[in-house]
């Protein structure tokens, strides 16, 4: 899941360049932001708190199989 | 499917399966394997555009605000290249503790703070390193307050407060991929930019400062999946010299939702950074993966919080003057609040604002691939951050100055050593731009970059680069490789790592810009994956944060020394000792 | 027992104007915040709803005027007019409000930026909705003096404030369905159905009152 849902874009972009994953992208059709590359979420939630309409909605887990030091 | 016959020509029929299959695994969101290449992209139509300046600041967090703030005010004309955004990308936004040594309140002097530093650190840290934090760090934070980065918890604004008063040029979301040396020096880099229909950028320097800072194997569950050791790896490529690379950061994550490192730390993400004055430790965190080793999986059943390493015999060793006693006044609260990411999560039940205690069980690897803050990277050859390519220059994470040492010491210091060695690189880089005019680079150099650069977007077919990482991360982050290492494990995962080397990175693919990036970032995180088990093969001993089970002990005798690691004249990793407090010698 | 007919057209405009879009606003897939975000965003909607209301109150729906005294159904039409533009005037500090209790981007830097996006077609409708609200306001707080420095009849005022309003309902109904986070499927059908019946009963009364016009106006004969 990581980034959950996008409500409310207003387009700015602050999201795309505060995100340091590259995770989102702005839609070159409406001009608002899309979670493009969901599996590349850190889920750091420097987009949500870099967005100034409030818009992301963050979920906390991974949306791919998670490697870690022990099981 | 992932096996790749050169030979074989796909029909039409196998060729819609193998796509097929791609797009059905990247629904499920795992990293195809072998498929076809479908780039979105033109390469051949990417627009190439070029840029000079005296200071190249590679990277946009501390060390590269300060590196560029004092290039300019030395005057150079200085160009600042970040992946990311300025103050937003790379670990800086998430440390919010800065280290000041303040005479007016400190108890002891600045020798008495070196020199527990130094016992901590076990002697593996570079004492005029330790010594130039507490000297600088002070005025750091001053310049900070100023631009009002203790009022907010993001640091995009403020960093761009000095930045644009500066007029200091800037390219974001400018992935770099080479840095290129001519005529024995350094003369540039060049990269792509990751928005729309690309574009190839060059940038002539007459000197470069890489704030590139480290890098993991993009693990889960720390803020480090964007660094991927990308100048360590650039630089070593051109001849510059590495150090560091067997030393482990520790950190853990919680056992619900690992991945998400904001729900791990508690409110620390959100919290305003803050100062704080000496407070040494010898934060291992390789204790609680050793306990994890030995015990099995601790924590199934046991109480929520920290993992129990008091009933584990043997492990990783913290000197006595340094260990952290549970319950011990002074342990809540305090540290914790102010160290950011500079240390793992406090035990549970931390109060007065510290991170909350993680509910749950803990597992280990959440920072895994990276080493300890300022101990690994470039080898300075000097107090300046230069390092062994002339006109080349680290500051921060990117710069193995040993500052702390092999483990974590300081408090605060990982944010604080970044700005006082970026600024004092920044300066010195300047200083060397005076010297020297621009390096030519032949154009031929330049349209080889460019293909090397693009190449993965022009395969027809390759490997997709989430699934070599993927791989790279099943053959690195398990306990018993790198943080319980042994010979026999290390060396079988070295031979993965080489043949991820030599037969997966020459056959990266990317559909996008994003994937290109992704490929060059998977093919530096296994030169790095390499030199750490190199590095941590070669270390026969423990020491600090490198825990070897079959060489347990410290042994002064032969390892009171560093490990560099370059490419030697055949090309090949070669390894040798720095002795400790000595600078490198290069012959 | 025989209900009240007012209070029966009382509980119609409350479940039209507030019930339904609560529903709507509780049925929308938009994901649940703090209970002050969520009051911010009840509010709004409910004062966009108002807005698209004062259709309904502006002598236009007969059954309105033949059970209210028609001083009273304007009064209502003042009162709901400029509280709903008051809250929607300062919608957009209202979006960046709970930053001061949270961290992230500061309100003010927010505002700044979410204002300046003038690149952005939901934005750039916002302002001219705005715009013409401000417009919309003035011109019917200084009706009077309107009407009395520049000769205007009534009627002229009354078509340069519907024009206005239309003006404004439409612009910014474009905006909230571009821009708003609960203007949905649901929620944005609702509103422009109910923009679209209001609208038809403005024209309505615009095209029905010819009759009374020509015999409203002295000295002409009939």
């Amino acid at each position: 899941m990581t980034i959950k849902s996008i409500h409310g874009c207003i387009g700015c972009g602050e999201c795309v360049k505060s995100c340091p994953c590259d995770v989102l992208r702005l839609d070159p059709g409406n001009g608002k932001a899309v979670i493009a590359y969901p599996a590349d979420c850190q889920i750091c939630h420097l987009c949500r708190m870099y967005c100034p309409v409030d818009a992301i909605e963050m979920a906390p887990e991974k949306s791919i199989p998670v490697i870690l030091a022990w099981g | 499917m992932n096996q790749r016959d050169p030979f074989h020509q796909p029909s039409r029929r196998t060729f819609l399966g193998l796509a097929g299959a791609a797009t059905g695994l990247a629904a499920a969101g795992m990293g195809a394997g072998w498929a076809t290449n479908r780039p979105g992209i033109d390469a051949a139509a990417i627009v190439g555009t070029a840029h000079e300046t005296d200071v190249l600041v590679i990277g946009g967090g501390m060390a590269g605000l300060f590196a560029a703030v004092k290039a300019h005010d030395a005057g150079a004309r200085v160009l600042m290249v970040s992946k990311g955004r300025l103050g937003a990308s790379g670990m800086t936004p998430f440390a919010k503790g800065f280290f000041v040594f303040d005479p007016e309140t400190e108890s002891g002097s600045i020798d008495d703070f070196v020199d527990s530093v130094s016992r901590s650190a076990l002697g593996t840290n570079n004492p005029v390193f330790t010594r130039q934090l507490a000297e600088h760090a002070l005025e750091r934070a001053r310049e900070l307050r100023d631009w009002g980065f203790f009022d907010q918890t993001l640091s995009h604004r403020p960093f761009l407060k000095p930045i644009a008063a500066r007029a200091i040029a800037r390219l974001e979301r400018v992935m770099i991929t080479h840095l290129i040396r001519e005529e024995g020096r350094i003369a540039g880099a060049a990269g792509f930019g990751l928005d729309g229909a690309g574009e190839v950028i060059t940038l002539r320097a007459r000197a470069v400062v890489l704030c590139t800072g480290a890098g993991g194997f993009k693990p889960n569950g720390f803020p480090v999946c964007d660094l991927t050791h990308d100048g360590t790896v650039m630089a070593y490529r051109i001849g510059a010299w590495v150090t560091g690379k067997e030393w482990n950061d520790g950190h853990v994550t919680r056992s619900t939702n690992p991945a998400a490192c904001f729900d791990a730390w508690g409110d620390m993400f959100e919290r305003v950074p803050g100062t704080n004055g000496v407070e040494i430790h010898h934060d291992l965190g390789v204790d609680m993966n050793y306990a994890a080793y030995r015990t099995g999986n601790p924590l199934a059943g046991g109480p929520p919080g920290s993992i129990d390493t008091a009933g584990v015999s043997g492990g990783p060793v913290t000197p006595e003057e340094f260990r952290r006693r549970p319950g011990r006044p002074g342990d809540e609260g305090g540290p914790p609040e102010r160290g950011g990411m500079d240390r793992r999560p406090p035990p549970p039940g931390g109060k007065g604002g510290g991170p909350g205690p993680m509910q749950g069980g803990q597992m280990g690897g959440a920072s895994a691939g990276m080493a300890i803050h300022k101990s690994e990277g470039l080898v300075p050859v000097d107090d300046r951050g230069a390092s062994t390519v002339p006109g080349l220059y680290a500051a921060g994470d990117a710069l193995g100055s040993h500052m702390a040492g092999g483990i974590y010491t300081q408090i605060g210091s990982s944010l604080a050593g970044s700005a006082v060695q970026g600024a004092i690189a920044g300066e010195a880089a300047a200083e060397y731009a005076r010297g020297v005019d621009l390096a030519e680079v032949p154009s031929g150099r330049l349209d080889a970059i460019r293909a090397e650069m693009l190449a993965p977007l022009t395969r027809k077919e390759g490997y997709g680069p989430a699934w070599v990482t993927q791989t790279l991360q099943g053959v690195m982050i398990p306990n018993f490789v790198l943080y319980i290492k042994k010979e026999s494990l290390m060396r079988a995962a070295l031979a993965y790592v080489q043949e991820l080397r030599d037969h997966h990175v020459p056959m990266l693919r990317a559909g996008d810009l994003h994937e290109l990036r992704l490929a060059h970032e998977t093919a530096n995180m296994i030169v790095s994956a390499e030199m750490k088990l190199r590095a941590s093969l070669m270390r026969t001993e423990s020491r600090c944060s490198h825990y070897r089970l079959d060489y347990p002990d410290q042994d002064d005798e032969n390892w009171r020394a560093w490990i560099t690691i370059h490419r030697g004249e055949d090309g090949q990793m070669t390894l040798a000792k720095q002795p400790f407090d000595a600078w490198p010698s290069l012959g | 027992m025989k209900r009240d007919p007012k209070a029966l057209v009382l509980l119609a405009a409350i479940t039209l104007f507030a019930v339904l879009p609560l529903a709507f606003y509780v049925a929308a897939d938009v994901p649940r915040r703090s209970s002050l975000k969520e009051g911010l965003s009840i509010l709004t909607v409910l004062a966009l709803v108002a807005v698209v209301a004062q259709f309904f109150l502006a002598r236009s729906l007969p059954v309105l005027m033949h059970l209210f005294k028609a001083p009273a159904v304007q009064r209502v039409h003042k009162v709901v007019g400029y509280c709903a533009i008051a809250l929607l005037a300062v919608h957009p500090c209202l979006i960046v409000l709970p930053r001061y209790l949270e961290a992230g981007v500061r309100p003010l830097d927010a505002l700044v930026t979410l204002l300046t996006q003038f690149e952005s077609l939901g934005v750039v409708l916002g302002l001219a909705a705005w715009a013409s609200m401000v417009l919309l306001v003035a011109t019917a707080y200084g009706r009077m003096r309107l009407i009395r420095r520049r000769g205007l009849r009534y009627r002229s005022w009354r078509s340069l404030h519907g024009g206005l309003a239309v003006g404004f309902v439409v612009v910014g109904l474009w905006h909230a369905i571009e821009l708003g986070r609960h203007t949905g499927l649901l929620l944005g059908g609702f509103l422009l159905v109910l923009a679209a019946v209001g609208l038809a009963l403005l024209l309505r009364l615009y095209l029905l009152d010819r009759p009374r016009q020509s015999r409203g106006v002295p000295g002409v004969p009939s």
